[in-house]
């Protein structure tokens, strides 16, 4: 606008006092379906996040997994606050496991003692890890541990998934058949105090194994925005030697369930709840699952878990980008009582 | 605005009698005043502080006004033009094409915390560790003007009204702990006002005051999608020549409407109620996907 009219006298071309409430801009608006998020305070258009949405659901379906893991790093990477992410994605991951949660309970997968100790566990390590984000946004250390905790983590089980999955294709190729579990062997886990009989898993173990695996998975759903699927069914197999029948049934009953917690708390202490971009993400999400989940019934298993290390890797090396990478700016602010753009 | 008032007292106190000692007085200070730059006409400052009948009732004012005083923000908001307008009363006829005449519009967010931090590299990795928490922060500032500030007045006058972004209010409450030297404080400072820039919260345009005609003016302002939720201070000054002739104040008011306004009441609240609400969402949402999956495949 501006310098035009400025100092002159210009009496025969007045501007117009109308001209800035035009009927184009209303419809602009309406065109790109803006939505104001209330909570991320931030306008955004509606397709961008139901597309985010369908896109990590299809990858969801495919692999079998969560998706928290790649949610919550593609909502910060869009300039969602990380603490907005992480409290929104929780939310999205009860809607995404809980419908999986149910179909398992049908077929009797769940072992519900076990689930229940497994939650018994999450359910502490929820509440210290949405205390520890409070303090850590106070902090202004949030994004940092945020990012350091997908580096760890993911670096660590996508390594591992690489090289099993590479093993596993080698020996197939050579003609040789994938190796099965090795039955029951006693291990230090058994020398523990306080042991409960699981009838469903077959197993009589000390109730302290799942409680602290349940703990961490908890308090890595508070701070990270996953299910925690990645960690609980590895820990389930290779640690409590759960059947590998009951372990998916019950690392979703327990996941639904302390996400749910989380979700809670998050909405209670941290106001880091977004319903309305969680709606988006739901929306897209269920939609995507359906596609990927008949996409990946094309591909061996194998090859899914080598495709998924590699995108577990990615992520990890773009976390890692991030805290290595000079930043082109330095400074942040964090404004107001709540601090909702740490 | 303080000698205004002090003059406008002596005015009322002294009385037309008296008006050459008060006159004098006024003189003695204008020349007492540390303020450098200004090429201020002596002859017509005196012919608006000197004659009485002139300053009674030539003085000039202005009348103002915004477009609209309430905006809701709703959840389709995506920002707003508002128009800040107005006329100069009085306006010499012999300065009036508004070339002598100028104006400062400034609109200002509520006073909040705000805390600057900084990162540096620790063992290879970009970490926040230094912080400075300012108080006081306007939230939201935006200010147009007629031509360059430091063309309109004095850095002291400028202060004085709180007028430029180097002259926004911020008062540093904590951080020093964290090394930050006096040197370093300007940083923080540039920085909190250039991160509010980019966020579009903080806004100038050095020519966006326009005068249309002889004495009406008007100026475009814009709230972002962004803008910080809350009333918001307009204020309009009206400079000749590097004085302050007159102050307009009046209030926007920024409301959230509708949904927007009954999630936000919903997630701060009752946060509680808000959380399981988005627990129970989420649930219904997964068993109607998966109900409706079901009847697909059927």
């Amino acid at each position: 606008m501006g310098q035009e009219t400025f100092g002159q006298v210009n009496p025969g071309r007045r501007t117009s006092w109308s001209q800035d409430f035009s009927v184009e801009r209303l419809a602009d608006c309406a065109g790109a379906m803006n939505f104001y998020l209330p909570i991320a305070e931030m306008s955004v258009n509606v397709f961008v996040f139901l597309g985010m949405g369908a896109a990590v659901g299809f990858l969801s379906g495919l692999f079998g997994v969560g998706g928290g893991f790649l949610m919550t790093p593609l909502l910060i990477f869009s300039g969602i606050p990380a603490a907005v992410a992480v409290g929104t994605e929780a939310a999205q991951i009860v809607a995404s496991s809980v419908s999986g949660a149910i179909a398992q309970w049908r077929r009797q997968n769940v072992d519900v003692k076990m689930g229940v100790v497994l939650l018994a566990g999450g359910a502490v390590g929820s509440v210290v890890g949405v205390q520890f984000v409070k303090i850590l946004r106070e902090a202004g250390q949030f994004d940092f541990v945020v990012s350091l905790s997908y580096v760890t983590f993911l670096g660590v089980v996508g390594a591992l998934m690489l090289i099993e999955s590479v093993n596993t294709i080698r020996k197939v190729r050579q003609g040789q058949a994938a190796p099965s579990r090795r039955p029951g062997q006693h291990n230090w886990i058994h020398g523990l105090p306080l042991k409960m009989r699981f009838h469903r898993s077959k197993l009589y173990i000390s109730a302290i194994p799942p409680l602290v695996i349940g703990a961490l998975v908890g308090f890595l759903a508070a701070i990270m925005g996953v299910g925690g699927g990645f960690i609980m069914v590895p820990a389930m197999i290779y640690l409590l030697r759960v059947p590998t029948n009951v372990v998916v049934g019950t690392s979703l009953f327990q996941i639904v369930f302390v996400t749910g917690i989380t979700t809670v708390l998050h909405a209670a202490q941290n106001y880091t709840v977004d319903v309305v971009l969680a709606l988006l993400l739901m929306i897209g999400g269920v939609i995507g699952a359906q596609f990927g989940a008949v996409a990946g019934e094309r591909l061996r298993g194998e090859q899914l878990r080598f495709l998924l290390a590699a995108l577990v890797l990615l992520v990890c090396l773009r976390m890692a980008w991030g805290l290595i990478a000079e930043p082109s700016e330095l400074y942040s602010i964090t404004s107001g009582v709540t601090g909702g753009h740490g | 605005m303080a000698d205004i008032a002090v003059y406008t007292s002596r005015r009322l106190l002294i009385g037309l009698s008296l008006l050459a000692f008060a006159a004098g007085l006024t003189a003695s200070r204008a020349t007492a005043d540390p303020k450098p730059g200004i090429a201020s006409p002596p002859v017509q400052t005196e012919s608006a502080t000197l004659d009485p009948a002139v300053a009674a009732a030539n003085a000039e004012e202005i009348e103002a006004d915004v477009s609209t005083r309430s905006v809701a923000i709703t959840s389709s908001f995506t920002g707003v033009e508002i128009i800040v307008f107005g006329a100069i009363a009085n306006a010499q006829p012999e300065i009036a094409d508004g070339g002598d005449y100028d104006i400062v519009v400034i609109l200002e967010g509520a006073s909040e915390r705000h805390i600057t931090r900084k990162k540096n590299r620790v063992a290879g990795i970009w970490i926040n560790t230094q912080a400075i928490t300012f108080d006081d922060v306007p939230s939201y500032y935006a200010i147009y003007s007629t031509k360059p500030l430091d063309e309109i007045a004095d850095p002291f006058t400028l202060r004085q009204n709180d007028i430029g972004f180097e002259r926004i209010r911020m008062r540093p409450v904590k951080g020093w702990e964290t090394g930050i030297t006096a040197g370093g404080l300007a940083d923080f400072r540039e920085a909190l006002v250039r991160l509010k820039r980019d966020e579009r919260r903080y806004i100038q345009d050095e020519y966006g005051v326009n005068f249309v005609g002889r004495s009406l003016f008007r100026a475009t302002v814009d709230l972002p999608a962004n803008v910080p939720v809350g009333p918001l201070k307009a204020r309009v000054h009206l400079f000749r020549q590097g004085v302050l002739l007159d102050t307009f104040n009046t209030v926007v008011k920024l409301e959230r409407q509708g949904l927007e306004r009954v999630l936000y009441v919903f997630a701060f609240d009752y946060p509680l109620f808000y959380g399981l609400f988005a627990v129970l969402m989420a649930v219904c949402a997964g068993l109607l996907a998966s109900a409706i999956v079901a009847r697909v495949r059927r």
